[in-house]
């Protein structure tokens, strides 16, 4: 099956105009299997994205493009408990999972 | 959700970005793209477990801002378009994954069917969905 996601473009778009990811540390929650993270995450100081699916963050971790991957972290977690100090993000993305 | 929420507040540095974005039932669009036009075919209908989830999490974001949470800054509504080579690929994906919340009826399914049938080689099945990016500051 060849399915094509957001064709327009709209998303990443959008994103961007929302926030400014340069040099920020960004939390990603409901990163699946990456597809949201690899269009910000270059510009990101570190992302961490987080799943409680793994065989999705498998997935994104064998994705990770190679010259993103010293700063892309993925971590196996229910938003309910996100095992982080408090204030230690710039900028957090509920990516289609509120 | 709340509980949710309320751990993102901790984490995130004052004045931190919280981007809200997800996808809103609306009975989405179906249609049939090619490169020469796209055409309308049908629309999905919504199910009512769907109905509430996007419910639940409108009602938290509101949550979140009466108690001081986050405080909206911008929202923007989206299309968000879906593409499959063919009807029927676009019918499996529905059932497999997304069979709790949308459906689509015979009438759109022929509909879709038939059009693509009939269109350029190059055609594709489609879903033009809605999509929420909100942009909340942490209070």
């Amino acid at each position: 099956m060849t399915i094509q996601k957001d064709t327009e473009g709209n998303e990443k778009k959008l994103l961007h105009e929302f926030a400014d990811f340069s040099n920020r540390c960004v939390l990603e929650i409901g990163s699946g299997e990456g597809r949201l993270t690899w269009q910000y995450a270059g510009a990101s100081s570190l992302t961490v994205g987080l799943d409680s699916d793994h065989d999705a963050l498998r997935v994104a971790s064998i994705d990770a493009p190679h010259d993103r991957k010293h700063k892309i972290h993925f971590v196996h977690s229910e938003a309910e408990h996100l095992p982080f100090s408090k204030e230690t993000f710039d900028i957090a993305i509920l990516a289609w999972s509120l | 959700m709340v509980h949710a929420l309320s751990e993102i507040h901790r984490v995130l540095i004052p004045n931190g970005i919280l981007i809200d974005l997800r996808p809103l039932l609306s009975r989405w669009e179906v249609e049939v793209a090619s490169a020469r036009e796209t055409r309308l075919t049908g629309r999905v209908n919504d199910f009512e477990v769907g109905l509430r989830d996007d419910a639940a999490a409108n009602r938290s974001m509101a949550e979140s801002e009466s108690n001081g949470w986050f405080i909206r800054e911008r929202e923007v509504f989206f299309p968000y378009v879906y593409s499959w080579d063919s009807p029927h690929e676009m019918e499996e994906w529905i059932d497999e994954e997304w069979n709790d919340f949308i459906g689509l009826d015979e009438e759109a399914q022929r509909a879709t069917r038939s059009a693509w049938a009939l269109s350029d080689g190059d055609a594709r099945a489609q879903l033009r969905m809605k999509m929420l990016i909100g942009r909340w500051r942490r209070g």
